[in-house]
């Protein structure tokens, strides 16, 4: 376990850019030559992106509760008013 | 052509030097809350009225803001790139290029200033059905380390306040989970994944 956590700190590193340059080329060798290192460094974007997906749609749910206290509470009835006065008409 | 993309790039450059007046830290819910409250009254109308002009609904302006306003967050805060013009402009700016994404057919109708042009809009920002499907499953069977994951990476919370806000006994015992996940989370992801064109996407 704990040798694969190290190997995840060192493509995490590599991934986000914070390794030294010479630390990173020497990486870059070892990717060439190691397929399964290649395959979990795509693998480890792979997570990132996924998470950054997750991330958004949670945002998207926050907006959600916004959007509905905004479009419903009393005390934003001129708001209200003067988005959907942009709707009316012609 | 050649002079046009020079004046594009010296423009970007003279936005580089500006310094943003007020960056946007909303590290939690309670931040963004009034972060989003703030926002949708300043900068709602405005991609309202945009969105009316192209014979949007207001279910379009809806979804059209809201993605504006995530891509808006996002760059904000993690961007290398300094934006240094009002929130509106730039919320209006996204929501231009993204009813374009939308509706190709309108890019006769619409035409962006020298500023909106050099917005970046992620390409990933609508995800593919695999990858939705993939994220579905990652919901349910990994929820406490895709919280973890995106409180550390997305909501650029430190590793302390990972473990403060999300009940782990010190910053340490978060690093560590935070890597048991990421392994985790990737493991699961290779299960999920048929074939080797699943890790490209």
């Amino acid at each position: 376990m704990r040798i694969s956590l190290n190997n995840i700190c060192e493509i995490e590193r590599y991934v986000d850019g914070t390794m030294e340059q010479h630390e990173a080329i020497l990486f870059e060798a070892r990717i060439q030559k190691d397929s399964l290192l290649r395959m979990n460094v795509l693998l480890h974007k792979k997570v990132l992106a996924l998470v950054r997906i997750y991330h958004r749609k949670k945002l998207k749910m926050e907006l959600e509760e916004v959007h509905n206290r905004l479009f419903n509470d009393p005390n934003k009835f001129t708001f209200r008013e003067s988005v959907m006065r942009i709707f009316r008409n012609g | 052509m050649v002079i046009n993309d020079l004046k594009l790039a010296l423009m970007v450059m003279e936005a580089d030097l500006e310094v943003i007046p007020t960056p946007v830290l909303a590290t939690s819910g309670a931040e963004r809350d009034i972060f989003f409250e703030e926002m949708y009254e300043t900068a709602f109308p405005a991609v309202a009225s945009f969105v009316r002009q192209m014979d949007g609904s207001f279910q379009d302006a809806k979804d059209i803001f809201q993605d504006a306003l995530i891509i808006y967050l996002e760059r904000s805060t993690e961007a290398r790139i300094i934006i240094n013009v009002s929130s509106e402009r730039y919320i209006l700016g996204i929501s231009k290029h993204l009813w374009l994404r939308k509706f190709k057919e309108d890019k006769q109708k619409l035409s962006l200033n020298d500023f909106e042009r050099t917005l970046y809009i992620p390409t990933d920002f609508y995800p593919s059905i695999r990858s939705n499907r993939i994220l579905q499953f990652l919901e349910v069977a990994g929820s406490k380390c895709m919280e973890l994951l995106r409180s550390f990476y997305f909501e650029k919370n430190s590793l302390k306040d990972v473990s403060k806000k999300l009940g782990y006994g010190s910053a340490h015992s978060a690093a560590v989970q935070k890597y048991k996940c990421l392994e985790k989370i990737r493991e699961s992801i290779k299960e999920k994944s048929v074939t080797y064109e699943d890790f490209f996407e």
